[in-house]
């Protein structure tokens, strides 16, 4: 009986080893491990042991019996899973279970990342009235009536005396008035001008900074922009200042930052020169500060502003400004 | 501003230096070159030709074979121009030019008949819309001469956008002495001070009166007679055209011709035509109500406008633009040249009243050098002499009254320093300044006394100077560094905080964010049905809009969110989810700023899950209850609160809003106070806005929902013994709401009940009409033992007999 049970635990184990397909692994458990399998039916014959061997060989079948169940399993376990792959595979290009999810308006995440960068290098936010007083948008910025530099900004009107903010620069004369330098402030927001073209919509986002200390000079006014600029476009991006005019500021700049669609060396967009212009911005002139009650020669500040769509195109090659304000989901979704 | 290299070239020398390379210099000094145009670009090749013979073409009745001299050839060409004649001095495109148009001329036959090039008509030389003929080249020019070279068009068109501040570069004289300055060359001015005749305070032949002084500070003019109006030497017409001006006659192009090279407007009055051959600077007197300029407009006067006169009536408005009646004309003889300086505020007053922009109102309103008066006056009338057959009459008048002694300035070079940020010696300083003709005196101590010229009105202040300075030096040499300030957290505005986290809540729940223009229009008001008396009809009006759809400020965010709904659904987009955090205006008083209140407003319409959806998700449309859960998950995740403790939804029947549909509203309430609106537009609306599909909005005051109070937020220890979950479903008459249920399990105050949700509410069979099935599924939970099962089957069937007994309930299995 020994060898008989040696036999067939080879015979099983060979024949184990050369099943290769699950649907053999039923046809191999009855014939070996069924209840009326091979080694059932040998185990049956214990009865006719003798009773001294019993003991010894009872164990020795159920050694291999538990043997073969063993490996039997491993290769079920092993075919079940090879099998599962071949049977059941996803189709795993099918798209990812997207939940709804939406977007800020990109000229929200560029005025966001804007901000975000002053305030990073302490600047604090605030915000004014969208309708403004003439005083502050004009009279207090050193822009009396009649002035030339008013036909630099095309005025949407109330009444006499009320205008619509035509930049964010009024909230420069609102917090200097209240509050004493050292000042550091930006103020993003709405603003309006009559002109509508492929370059100008009627409204458009314009954030205004300034800062007011003792011995500001026009060497920090160009070190924070700089800063600005590179955070906000790349960190080795060159830039220039070319002599401006603003009446709120003397001496003022344009800020052109290296055209970042050409790189420099000339494109339609930058019109050729590899330049493109991004900024204004100067030192505060003393008119202004006399008019808040800050004596020019204790205090100084610069101020500077820019646009945001004009950043925001630049930035993702918008080429008509009209779309940020059509509100277009084939548009807004792509940012 | 526009001129020409070549012009420039006259009163600075140029040699070695490019029209780029000036452009360049130009825009670093504060003169921003706009356009560099090389005006023969696209002519190369071109040249004159004269036709010798015009031969009817044997095959074509309205074509000719001309024999055309080119140099020492003679060649053939066919030729369709109506104006082909023999002795006519013309452009010839030869085989292998290409036209400015991009057309490519080769050898041809033409009907049989050999041509050996085009004859071109200005139109396709790219020179003017002229078309009807070839080009008639007039002159003692030779052919077979470069076109360009023939026609005066070597030259390169330099266009400079000059900032309000530098009147005095409003002529090239004044652009040449900028670029002397940066290229340390002399300047050369057509006439120099020295040269002057004297003129007095009064002449034989005629008279000047200054009645207002303040208005005219300078007033000269010089009388010229024998003068023959004849069209302007071909040189001065091109310059002319050169920079975009019309060639008039001989004595008009002078007096513009000077105006661009100096910057004084001149004006040259008919002499015959002015009555007693006076001239009298005043405003109009009663009855002087109306004037025709010489454009043939007529236009009313007011009392403060200042005109020039003659003996009787006005006959230009000073400054501005000239009379019809008697202006330069062709029998013109004798001429009354006026150059004047007048006082820029009135300059501008006027011209914006009588919406008159003039080259002369231009500069005159930024202001023009008073001294330079006399010297633009003498430099026209020799050009009048040289050009017009003009004999000059002696002596003139130059009337002064405005004359202003010297400006001096003192300069602190410390100052300097400080303001730049940048060392600069003494005399580093001085000769930037004198580089463009400012007079420096060194003082002692760092101190510069320096002289402004008048032409340079803009330097009033130690700190223009100091502008001078960086713009001479450059900008870009002054050194970066970062202002030394203490630290300090910025404040920060709650309302602004409030608007960011609430945009990327709806970010989050797949809205996205527009951004509408602040205007709107009455009739949005109208569509929305907005009562007479409401608060959103205070609206803020503009005196002047670009559009009617533009007129006033938007009271509320709405009907712009609406139209973007039917734009996307116009553009194949159906699943719109939008929303906009804007202000609102409320013009509550007149002649006051109006308040501006901050909205929120979100809109959505067709399906919940736009992309992809029928793959794995039900493709449901969305509706009122998403955008309650967009309200639920701003509460929530904000911890706001009500002043009372707790924020409401409260359904209500009627429209509440005139745009609402009946029964599809929710009131966010805080107490007794309305936090917001959400509901569904009703069908009228949605077809004055052209929206064919259901549309869900909710209005939210952001200034209110900043002032409502935040849960702070404790920590609740996690629980140590495991829930019980059992569920119920009842049978209920179809009015009761499910809310109802929910709150009455919750108000039993039973303590071991921890949640009961919502989960199913079902109508339909086996369910009979007018009732419905509500699911809810109560969780259970002690804080000190595992609940056994009896302790909450007390509880469960209590809440089970207190609903079916309050709502008429049924059990159901």
């Amino acid at each position: 009986m020994d060898v008989e049970l040696k036999r067939l635990e080879q015979e099983a184990e060979s024949a184990l080893a050369a099943l290769s397909r699950a649907e053999d692994l039923e046809p191999f458990r009855v014939r070996y491990l069924g209840r009326k399998g091979l080694l059932s039916t040998v185990m049956r014959q214990l009865g006719q042991v003798s009773p001294e061997e019993r003991p010894r060989l009872g164990q020795l079948a159920n050694q291999i019996k538990q043997g073969i169940e063993q490996r039997f399993e491993e290769k079920k376990a092993a075919l079940d899973f090879s099998d599962g792959v071949v049977q059941q595979a996803a189709d795993l290009s099918l798209p990812g279970r997207a939940l709804p999810f939406g977007r800020l308006h990109p000229v929200t995440q560029v005025m966001e990342e804007i901000c975000a960068i002053f305030e990073g290098m302490g600047f604090a936010v605030a915000e004014g009235p969208d309708v403004e007083l003439d005083h502050y948008n004009f009279a207090a910025l050193n822009i009396p009536e009649h002035h030339p530099a008013r036909d630099m900004h095309d005025t949407f009107y109330v009444s006499e005396s009320i205008l619509l903010r035509t930049h964010t620069s009024p909230m420069q004369a609102r917090i200097m008035e209240t509050q004493q330098p050292p000042l550091r402030y930006i103020a993003p927001g709405k603003v309006y001008r009559c002109d509508s073209d492929i370059t100008h919509t009627p409204m458009f986002h314009q954030v205004e900074g300034f800062l007011v200390d003792r011995r500001v000079s026009f060497a920090d006014l160009k070190g924070v922009l700089t800063s600005f600029t590179q955070r906000m476009f790349k960190n080795d991006l060159s830039l220039r200042f070319r002599p401006s005019f603003f009446p709120f500021t003397e001496p003022s700049a344009e800020v052109d930052i290296a055209c970042v669609i050409c790189g420099g060396s000339g494109c339609r967009v930058c019109k050729r020169t590899g330049w493109l212009e991004i900024l204004g911005a100067g030192l505060i002139d003393p008119e202004v500060l006399k008019m808040v009650g800050y004596d020019p020669e204790t205090f100084s500040g610069f101020a500077f502003g820019l646009g945001v769509e004009r950043i925001a195109m630049l930035k993702y090659g918008i080429d008509d400004i009209r779309l940020f304000y059509e509100n277009d989901l084939r548009f807004l979704s792509q940012f | 501003m526009k001129l020409t290299f070549k012009w420039l070239n006259e009163y600075v020398n140029l040699d070695g230096l490019s029209a780029e390379q000036i452009a360049d210099r130009l825009t670093m000094l504060g003169l921003e070159v706009d356009a560099v145009v090389h005006m023969a670009g696209g002519l190369e090749g071109l040249r004159t030709a004269r036709i010798r013979k015009v031969l009817p073409h044997p095959d074509a009745d309205r074509l000719t074979v001309c024999e055309v001299e080119v140099g020492a050839e003679l060649i053939q060409v066919v030729c369709g121009a109506p104006n082909a004649r023999e002795g006519l001095l013309t452009a010839i495109a030869r085989p292998g030019v290409i036209l400015p148009n991009g057309m490519k001329i080769r050898k041809a036959k033409v009907r049989g008949q050999e041509s050996l090039g085009m004859l071109c008509s200005a139109k396709e030389l790219g020179l003017s819309e002229e078309h009807r003929g070839i080009l008639e080249i007039s002159g003692d020019i030779d052919s077979g001469v470069d076109l360009v070279q023939a026609l005066g068009l070597d030259d390169v068109m330099i266009e400079i956008d000059l900032t309000p501040n530098r009147p005095d570069c409003a002529s090239v004289l004044g652009i040449a002495r900028e670029v002397a300055g940066f290229a340390g060359r002399k300047l050369r001015p057509p006439v120099s001070r020295e040269e002057l005749p004297a003129l007095a305070q009064s002449h034989p032949e005629f008279s000047v009166e200054i009645r207002e002084a303040d208005l005219c500070p300078r007033y000269a003019a010089r009388k010229l007679s024998g003068v023959t109006i004849a069209p302007s030497p071909k040189w001065l017409q091109q310059r002319l055209q050169a920079v975009g001006m019309r060639p008039i006659n001989n004595i008009v192009d002078i007096t513009n011709y000077v105006m661009l090279e100096l910057g004084q407007p001149l004006h040259a009055f008919d002499f015959a035509r002015l009555t007693d051959g006076r001239i009298v600077v005043r405003c109009p007197r009663e009855g002087e109500r109306q004037f025709t300029t010489l454009d043939g407009q007529l236009r009313n006067l007011e009392p403060d406008m200042l005109m020039i006169c003659d003996g009787e009536r006005p006959v230009a408005v000073a400054g501005i633009m000239g009379g019809l009646e008697s202006e330069v004309i062709e029998g013109t003889r004798e001429i009354l040249l006026e150059s004047a300086c007048f006082n820029p505020v009135s300059i501008r007053r006027t011209a914006r009243r009588l919406n008159i922009a003039s080259e002369a109102s231009y500069r005159f309103e930024r202001g023009i050098d008073p001294n330079g008066v006399d010297i633009a006056l003498e430099r026209a009338v020799r050009l009048m002499v040289e050009l017009a057959g003009a004999k000059l009459v002696e002596g003139g008048v130059d009337l002064y009254p405005g004359r202003r002694s010297e400006h001096v300035q003192p300069l602190r070079c410390s100052r300097v320093r400080d303001l730049l940020g940048m060392e600069l010696g003494e005399e580093r300083i001085t000769d930037l300044l004198r580089s463009i003709q400012l007079g420096v005196t060194a003082k002692g101590e760092g101190v510069l006394e320096v002289t402004i010229p008048s032409f340079r009105v803009d330097i009033e202040r130690e700190v223009d100077l100091v502008e001078e300075i960086a713009r001479l030096a450059g900008y870009n040499s002054i050194p970066t560094s970062l202002p030394q300030i203490g630290m300090d957290y910025p404040k920060r505005d709650p309302l602004r905080t409030l608007r960011q986290e609430i945009s990327r809540i709806l970010v989050a729940r797949g809205f996205t964010e527009a951004i509408n223009y602040s205007f709107s229009a009455s009739r949005k008001i109208d569509q929305l049905q907005i009562p007479i008396e409401d608060r959103r009809r205070k609206v803020t009006r503009l005196l002047n809009p670009l559009a009617e759809e533009q007129e006033i400020m938007r009271s509320l965010l709405l009907p712009g969110l609406l139209d973007n709904i039917r734009h996307n659904h116009n553009h194949q987009w159906p699943d719109v989810a939008l929303f906009e955090t804007g202000k609102i205006f409320a013009q509550l008083q007149r002649g006051v700023l109006p308040e501006e209140r901050l909205q929120l407003c979100a809109v959505l319409s067709g399906k919940r899950h736009s992309k992809a959806a029928p793959l794995y998700f039900s493709n449901f449309e969305a509706d009122i209850f998403d955008l309650k859960g967009v309200v639920e998950s701003i509460f929530h995740d904000l911890s706001l609160t009500g002043m009372h403790g707790k924020l409401d939804f409260v359904g209500v029947s009627d429209k509440v809003q005139p745009y609402c549909q009946e029964g599809f509203t929710i009131l966010i309430r805080d107490g007794g106070t309305d936090v917001g609106l959400l509901g569904k537009i009703n069908q009228q609306v949605l077809r004055a806005f052209g929206i064919k599909q259901d549309v869900y909005f909710l209005e939210m005051d952001l200034n209110e929902v900043n002032a409502l109070p935040r849960v702070n937020k404790v920590f609740q220890s996690l629980p140590r013994f495991p829930a019980v979950k059992r569920d119920i479903a009842l049978i209920v008459p179809e009015p009761v709401a499910a809310g109802e249920l929910i709150d009455s399990i919750i108000l039993l105050d039973e303590k071991i009940i921890e949640d009961a949700e919502l989960f199913d509410v079902y109508r339909g069979k086996p369910v009979e009409k007018g009732r419905k099935s509500v699911a809810i599924a109560v969780t259970y939970r002690s804080p000190d033992k595992t609940l056994d099962d009896e302790t909450v089957d007390i509880v469960h069937e209590k809440i089970v007999n207190t609903l079916m007994s309050r709502f008429g309930g049924r059990y159901r299995d």
